[in-house]
């Protein structure tokens, strides 16, 4: 007896990417357009991903610092579909990507208020989470794509346990002139251990190669 | 000799915490314990359109696994998911894939070649994330048999090897 069997919207995808991928005339092209039929997708940049950078690194933890471009953030909330004027928003501003990894310690303690960016005397402010969703409405942004945003934001505050890492941005006002950013972090699970300072001078909000 | 029998239930008590201790210092690295609190709700459509409750899944162990393709560790990660989803059976550990806030088309383009086997549920606007609370993406919740949070995977984590097969049959042989 033979039995029909209903294929699930997954299925038939999955049969059709397969099958445009075994197609000559289409071989070629699948990856390049980028559309879901494709079943290879170009590996999008990813703000967590590690390219060279101020670096800090004891036998307790590590902390990278990675400055992207403009051109580096508009293909990435490009890619995550983000519109136009929410990613104008955002360029009007300075992304700094720390990447911590505590290698031994039994917490090691991210509080983004415990840091502090500066220029000699002066104290940069540094722009919090509630700063956007005033953007995001004057841009029309959708409601999945602040969710995005917001998870490519670093934490506010984490207790990092035991070969835990953490990467995400950290936002300042646009800067012409380099600046000083100071990370204090307190240890222990009660936050009573030592607390560990690492200073990343001459810091630069980076502009695009020309 | 005639002492032996009234030490019985003394000696296994003791092998019962070793065994325990055992156990609790044995999870694999990044795995940390939470306190039982209930599972938050999540009730999700997957990408075939079909509804997934997790208050239907009571009586069996799920791994609740939030992702997005943007995240490297997240793609680093996936097929080591892909390779243990059909070495346990649903009614004794569920396997659940929920993507963060993406397109079906940015979906599809990822995970049909790393994860074919898995169709994920569709969090389209990222708010049953939020009510998760994972610390950062990707995150791996084990939601016991009574609908409880028992433990968290911090990161991506190689669930295909040893350790992590170890501790996830260990948990459903209990």
């Amino acid at each position: 007896m033979t039995r029909l069997q209903r294929i699930s919207p997954w299925s038939a995808r999955l049969w059709l990417a397969g099958l445009i991928a075994l197609t000559p005339a289409f071989a070629g092209h699948a990856g390049e357009v980028g559309t879901g039929a494709a079943p290879i997708a170009p590996a999008p940049v990813s703000p967590v991903q590690q390219p060279p950078g101020p670096h800090y690194e004891d036998a307790q933890m590590s902390v990278r610092i990675v400055m992207r471009t403009p051109d580096q953030l508009t293909a990435f909330y490009l890619g995550r579909e983000f519109n136009r004027a929410a990613i104008a928003k955002i360029l009007d501003t300075c992304f700094i990507t720390p990447i911590i990894h505590n290698k031994t310690l039994d917490v090691l303690w991210l509080e983004l208020d415990a840091w502090q960016f500066s220029q000699g005397d002066r104290i940069i402010p540094r722009i919090k989470r509630d700063y956007w969703p005033d953007k995001w409405r004057e841009a029309g942004l959708a409601q999945a794509h602040q969710s995005t945003f917001g998870w490519t934001l670093m934490p506010e505050v984490r207790d990092l346990r035991l070969d835990e890492g953490v990467g995400g941005s950290v936002v300042i006002p646009m800067q012409s002139r380099p600046f000083t950013l100071t990370m204090k972090f307190h240890t222990g699970a009660d936050r009573q251990g030592p607390v560990k300072t690492v200073v990343f001078e001459d810091l630069q909000c980076v502009t695009n190669q020309p | 000799m005639r002492d032996q029998p009234a030490l019985m239930p003394v000696v296994a008590w003791v092998c019962l915490l070793l065994s325990w201790q055992a156990t609790a210092g044995e999870l694999p690295k990044g795995i940390l314990t939470l306190d039982g609190r209930a599972a938050p709700p999540l009730l999700l459509e997957n990408m075939d359109g079909a509804s997934w409750d997790i208050s239907a899944a009571r009586g069996h162990w799920v791994f609740v696994h939030f992702w997005a393709t943007w995240c490297g560790p997240c793609r680093r990660e996936m097929p080591t998911i892909q390779s243990i989803f059909p070495q346990f059976d649903p009614q004794q550990l569920e396997i659940v894939l929920i993507n963060v806030a993406e397109s079906e088309d940015t979906v599809f383009g990822f995970l049909a070649s790393v994860a074919p086997d898995i169709v994920p549920l569709m969090d389209s606007d990222g708010l049953v994330t939020e009510r998760w609370q994972p610390r950062g993406l990707p995150a791996t919740f084990f939601v016991d048999p009574q609908g409880k949070l028992r433990y968290l995977a911090l990161g991506g984590r190689p669930w295909d090897t040893p350790a992590y097969l170890d501790f996830i049959k260990g948990l459903i042989s209990r």
